[in-house]
């Protein structure tokens, strides 16, 4: 790090690491795992070769023939259709009461890939793992393909008419006995149906429940305020931020534009701004735990107490009457309240304060109460009242439920979700359902609700659907099709309006007939024809409100602190050791389970565990010890009668005393990808403590569960990989003696050898001199058309996997499976790189590093490939010649960076016709036995290039944008021409924070990082 | 023994060698030729015009569904894009500034896709008409010279009679610089003073006096 004084830190990646465990080494120093290359029956490669040979021969070589293509053009080809060019499409992907504006790539009326729409609120160009991996839902082969009736296939005009039957007879008495269980939306048309819907049958139930959502926070704040209320969080304006239990840069639905707002602070700190400083306070090692500038270990349920505690150091300056005595945590230094309560004073109205969903209402009425006092109120955050909206009850749940026990309910209507395996467990969602004669649910796949349920309807994915729907904030956006729907599902929309009005009419009309009062009659096409252009409607945001609170809830929170010192109840606890807590975590990926089938998602790492494939219950490496567990032991929960059997896996910085269970693992019939995947959370979860809860008691069962984690792999045998600085020690090298010796401070060079870099010395003189070693190698001079760069900025990256996802659906990267993770062969281009510094009984900090190819000027791997494979292009590209590749894997040996992937196998032999469909047309799908890896997405390039050229202009910076940069929610990755001197990734590199990986091996990497920089708060320092 | 096992291994040599030689060149198969290196020519994904059994028809390539807009697609200005007004009246004149390049543009474009039929002076005796006696409207006629520009326009866009639509082909940009390569033929054939109508081909269809050496050039 050029100028700037390092921190020197050990760096490691497990625990087995950081022990030096022989299994560690073993996987160290070994370029694949053992037996990585043994066919999974046992077969040797050798016996392989036997046997191919034999096989050919005798096969004759029938199969041997070339394959018959046939072209198959349009009968009546669409206006402005050009086959082999892309068309996008503004829609929108409703998920819950959350909306993401999203731009999505049409091949020939394929939609193929998924970007954030730029001008949305919610989505701001960027994407998320789920969003880039929800083309894959549409392609899902084990959607449900036909209306059932019982187990017999139906049509939708005999489900129109048994419709028909039932509506009759409910009409007649107001819809007494009808029910329906809908999931909860944000969305003008589905309010106007259901409004409608509760005109026609006024005696009906409705119920709308979520498995994981922000409930008590709604509760929270229609306690303290009287109304119902939705809040935004604005993390580019806060200065301080404080995350109680709380994961806005991941987990939560709205991480994009939480995500962007916080890489814009840290990246505003590093180039001279103010750096905004991060608070976590968590039980569970979370994202927005590993992202913290100071990270506080304490199980949920003392998070109460802990705001209590925040709240009497912030008691004058909030109502400015005497101080009362400081409440204490056990186990907490009071001196990092004191220093956090400080910090939150200095930066009033500039301080933020979010508590996370899984916490009780109280908490979050209190620290709304406390937001508003600090003046962060409108500025930091800001609430808004929701509008067609329909907000999330378990107890509407649970109503439902004991009225189909009772036998009162004869028709129920699932609209979507999937109560019966995520409902909580004490409310025994499946045998009420036994009580009902009449279920008609409507699912993406015959699941566990479906099932069971007398019809089953198909539903349209979102990208199938005509619908509507409001971002956070209230911007209405709409929800385009891309393509008709593959299996005639149908959406929520069409089957709420033919129970609404009785027959069956088109979603489109339904979504129509809603936005003409919006925009008005006259010009309506003109006006909608532009909002399906555009996504979503400009200026709809709804209008900010000023809470003002009716009840005085810091006063509150002190009862129920007391209140349940008395009881014992473990939601708020005054600290007693009450035993082992258990905490429900929603997946990052699945959810609540609902994308279980989906490849992509299960085989994405976990951020902080690296786990794929599964969902191990985490504990903290105390705990672990103090309980006799090991990694992947098998043990046994019980917890209000109910009992999970599933392995742990130890989490260095989780709390002690807390073992945390993912929920959406276990599904029992998601289809051939996500069924019998992981162990179902939901069977221990109730009603009364969906968020966590003491009195659960652990027990080892023996036997050990293999997991399949990629932790270990493409390990760089501790070289300097990941730089890191402080805020202070960054500002005083800025000041230091190399820049008042006149150097430019924007220049690596110039601040360690104290020359001035001559412009076009070295490669595009992003390499300093000194670096430039000895080179066996005739050196190329790239001084010619566009070469490109990438920078990696590792002080933005949240580590949130969006990039991986991203890469894996642009570049056709294929699914391995569990197995296969566990022998190395994950194929992902691009990884992420997570590294654990500090005491491991602690809590350590993370740093993330995604690391894709570097696309090296000098690349090892083409000294050593036998037969030019892998070879430079003109543009500085490191290319992979799939035709060429024989398989010998000497590139990737030789490669210091582990980024090249070799395909074992021929995952992509079996590929379903309907999943042929997601492949983008644009990507190679590699076969068996070839390397492949990062091509900075050359086809971007290229079609980026031809289109500048049709144009008549030259390429631009900007004009290309990789899939990794392109999704990322944080604008981590710059990419662009090296030659161009006013481009972004330009300026990126010129940054003094600009460090290769593992110069010293004279690789030249074309892709850069930029180092973290830390901002920890002097007061806190030696304050554990 | 040993001349046996000769045998044996001639016969397997032999037999072996059977199908290689059931496609050698020269020979005439309706079989795909023997390809032993797959090498990735085949990949499971969908290409432009391709086949797929997924769906009913056959073809991988989906209309699109019909209300949606993509990006760039909005086309606001429905008289440039459909010939007719927001009042559903027809547009008069060309919507576009007519220029040099246009009507160079437009004259390109005549050859390439009206010409066949409508001939290099639109007297609609093209070689369509000239070889199989396809009826073709020349455009010195009264009914069309008293078209507004765009009726031209809409006749291009969805055809008319037997003319088949060309939306697809031509995008709107260039069916108005036909548009008024069109009326260039016309003001040129106004000035040179010849009768409008004469000949018609649209008029008299089939007239044996029209083609005379289309069957020489067979």
């Amino acid at each position: 790090l050029f100028g700037v004084p390092p921190v020197t830190r050990d760096y490691w990646r497990s625990l087995a690491q950081i022990e030096d465990r022989p299994e560690f080494r073993t996987a160290l120093e070994r370029e694949f795992p053992e037996g990585a290359s043994e066919l999974p029956e046992g077969i040797t490669r050798r016996e392989m070769m036997t046997l191919v040979g034999a096989s050919l021969s005798l096969a004759g070589l029938v199969g041997c023939r070339r394959p018959a293509e046939e072209i198959v053009p349009f009968v009546t080809a669409p206006e402005d259709s050009v086959p082999g060019i892309p068309r996008y499409y503004a829609t929108t992907m409703p998920f819950g009461r959350s909306a993401y504006g999203l731009i999505v790539e049409s091949h020939e009326g394929r939609p193929t890939k998924i970007e954030g729409n730029p001008s949305h609120p919610a989505s701001l160009g960027a994407s998320s793992a789920r969003i880039q991996a929800s083309v894959l839902g549409l392609y899902d082969p084990d959607r449900s393909q036909a209306i059932r009736l019982k187990e017999a296939t139906r049509s939708w005009s005999d489900f129109v008419t048994a419709w028909g039957q039932l509506s009759e007879a409910h009409a007649a008495d107001g819809g007494a006995s009808l029910a329906v269980l809908s999931e909860s939306f944000s969305s003008p048309t589905l309010a106007r149906l259901a409004s409608e819907f509760r005109a026609r049958y006024p005696r009906a139930i409705w119920a709308t429940y979520e498995a994981v959502s922000d409930e008590n926070r709604l509760a929270g704040l229609r306690s303290a305020t009287g109304r119902d209320l939705d809040l935004k969080l604005r993390l580019d304006q806060a200065s301080v931020i404080v995350a109680l239990d709380a994961d806005p840069l991941l987990t939560d639905p709205e991480m994009i534009h939480h995500t962007r707002g916080f890489a814009a602070g840290r990246r505003a700190g590093a180039s001279g701004g103010v750096m905004n400083r991060l608070y976590a306070v968590e039980g569970v090692y979370s994202l927005t735990g590993a992202m913290a500038d100071h990270r506080l270990r304490l199980e949920s349920r003392q998070i109460a107490r802990f705001v209590a505690a925040l709240a009497t150091r912030l008691a004058p300056a909030a109502t400015g009457a005497e101080r009362p005595a400081a409440v204490d945590v056990p186990g907490v230094d009071p001196r990092w309240i004191d220093a956090l309560a400080k910090d939150l004073l200095a930066n009033r109205g500039k301080g933020l304060i979010v508590v996370g969903e899984r916490q009780p209402p109280v908490v979050h009425a209190a620290v709304c109460a406390l937001n508003t006092s600090l003046g962060n109120t409108g500025s930091t955050v800001s609430y808004f009242e929701p509008r067609d909206a329909a907000l999330p009850s378990v107890s509407s749940l649970a109503s439902l439920v004991s009225a189909m026990q009772a036998g009162a309910v004869q028709t129920l209507v699932v609209l979507g979700g999937n109560p019966v395996f995520d409902a909580p467990a004490d409310l025994d969602f499946a045998s009420a359902m036994a009580k009902v004669p009449h279920s008609i649910a409507l699912g993406h796949a015959v699941d566990e609700t479906s099932s069971r349920a007398e019809w089953h309807i198909p539903r349209a994915h979102y990208l199938e659907s005509w619908g509507d729907a409001r971002a956070v904030g209230g911007t209405l956006s709409v929800v385009q099709p891309l393509i008709l729907p593959l299996f005639g599902g149908r959406t929520v929309v069409e089957v709420l309006g033919l129970m609404v009005a009785g027959k069956d009419r088109p979603g489109y009309d339904i979504v129509r007939e809603t936005w003409k009062p919006l925009l008005g009659e006259g010009e309506f096409d003109t006006r909608w024809n532009r909002v399906l252009h555009d996504g979503f409607l400009a200026g709809s945001e709804l209008p900010e409100v000023v809470p003002d609170l009716t009840t005085t809830p810091l006063a509150e929170l002190t009862r129920s602190i007391d209140g349940a010192a008395a009881a014992g109840t473990g939601q708020v606890t005054t600290g007693s050791p009450g035993g082992l807590e258990i905490v429900f975590l929603a997946s990052p990926w699945l959810h609540d389970g609902r994308f279980a089938n989906d490849g992509w998602l299960q085989e994405l790492p976990d951020p902080l565990t690296k786990i794929t494939w599964d969902n191990p219950a985490l504990v903290s490496p105390k705990t672990a010890e103090t309980l006799g567990l090991a990694n992947e032991d098998l043990i046994r929960l019980d917890y209000a009668s109910r009992s999970l059997e599933l392995p742990v896996w130890i989490l260095p910085g989780m709390a002690d005393g807390i073992v945390a269970v993912t929920l959406g693992y276990g599904r029992q019939r998601a289809g051939r990808i996500g069924t019998g995947v992981g162990f179902n959370a939901f069977t221990l979860r109730a009603s009364n403590a969906p968020g966590f809860d003491s009195g659960v008691t652990l027990s080892r069962r023996g036997g050990k569960y293999a997991l399949s984690a990629t932790q270990n792999h493409g390990s760089m045998e501790g070289r300097p990989i990941v730089k890191e600085s402080t805020l202070a020690e960054l500002r005083s090298a800025a000041t230091g003696p190399a820049h008042a010796a006149g150097a430019h401070a924007g220049d690596p060079g110039a601040a360690t050898s104290g020359t001035t870099r001559q412009e076009g010395q070295g490669a595009l003189g992003v390499f300093p001199e000194e670096t430039h070693h000895f080179s066996l190698w005739k050196e190329h001079t790239y001084d010619q058309g566009h070469q490109w760069g990438m920078t990696i900025d590792l002080n933005a990256c949240v580590g949130c996997n969006a990039c991986m996802t991203a890469c894996q659906s642009e570049n056709n990267v294929p699914v391995v499976g569990k197995t296969q993770v566990a022998n190395g062969r994950e194929m992902h281009w691009l990884r992420v790189d997570r590294y654990f510094s500090g005491e491991p009984s602690g809590s350590p900090e993370v740093v993330f590093q995604p690391v894709p190819c570097m696309h090296c000027e000098d690349a090892p791997c083409e000294q050593v490939c036998p037969v030019a494979a892998t070879v430079h292009d003109g543009q500085g590209l490191n290319v992979m010649v799939y035709n060429r590749c024989i398989g010998t894997r000497y590139c990737s040996n030789n490669c210091p960076y582990k980024v090249r992937r070799f395909n074992f196998f021929n995952f992509t032999k079996e590929t379903p016709d309907i999943l042929k469909l997601a492949m983008n047309p644009d990507v190679t799908v590699r076969a068996r036995g070839v390397m492949e890896k990062c091509t900075y997405c050359t086809q971007r390039i290229n079609r980026a290039r031809i289109d500048a050229k049709l144009a008549g202009r030259e390429l631009g910076d900007g004009d290309v944008k990789t899939a990794c940069q392109q999704a990322c929610p944080a604008s981590a990755i710059e990419f662009g021409n090296l030659r161009d001197a006013s481009s972004r990734v330009v300026k990126a590199k010129a940054d003094p924070r600009n460090y290769a990986l593992l110069a010293e091996l004279n690789t030249k990497p074309r892709t850069t990082y930029l180092a973290k920089v830390r901002n920890p708060n002097p007061d806190l320092e030696g304050v554990v | 023994m040993r001349g046996r096992t000769r045998r044996v291994l001639g016969a397997i040599v032999l037999t072996s060698c059977i199908p290689l030689s059931g496609c050698v060149r020269g020979c005439t198969s309706s079989r795909p030729p023997i390809h032993l290196n797959p090498s990735m020519d085949d990949q499971p994904r969908v290409n432009a015009q391709s086949a797929s059994p997924f769906f009913y028809n056959g073809a991988s390539m989906r209309e699109p569904v019909p209300g949606t807009v993509p990006i760039g697609g909005l086309k606001e200005d429905v008289g440039f894009f459909t010939g007719k007004g927001a009042n559903g009246q027809l547009v008069a004149t060309i919507p576009v500034a007519v220029n040099e390049a246009v009507l160079e543009r437009g004259r390109e474009r005549y050859q390439i896709y009206c010409q066949p039929c409508h001939d290099p002076r639109g007297d609609g005796r093209g070689i369509l008409f000239q070889r199989g006696n396809i009826p073709t409207a020349t455009f010195h006629q009264d009914k069309i010279l008293n078209y507004p520009d765009g009726q031209i326009f809409d006749v291009i866009t969805n055809g008319v009679g037997l003319m088949p639509g060309y939306r697809w082909p031509i995008p709107p940009a260039d069916r108005w610089a036909i548009v008024a390569h069109v009326r260039a033929l016309q003001r040129e054939r106004q000035a040179r003073g010849t009768p409008s109508g004469t000949p018609s081909a649209a008029a008299a269809p089939g007239t044996p006096s029209a083609p005379s050496a289309p069957t020489s050039i067979k």
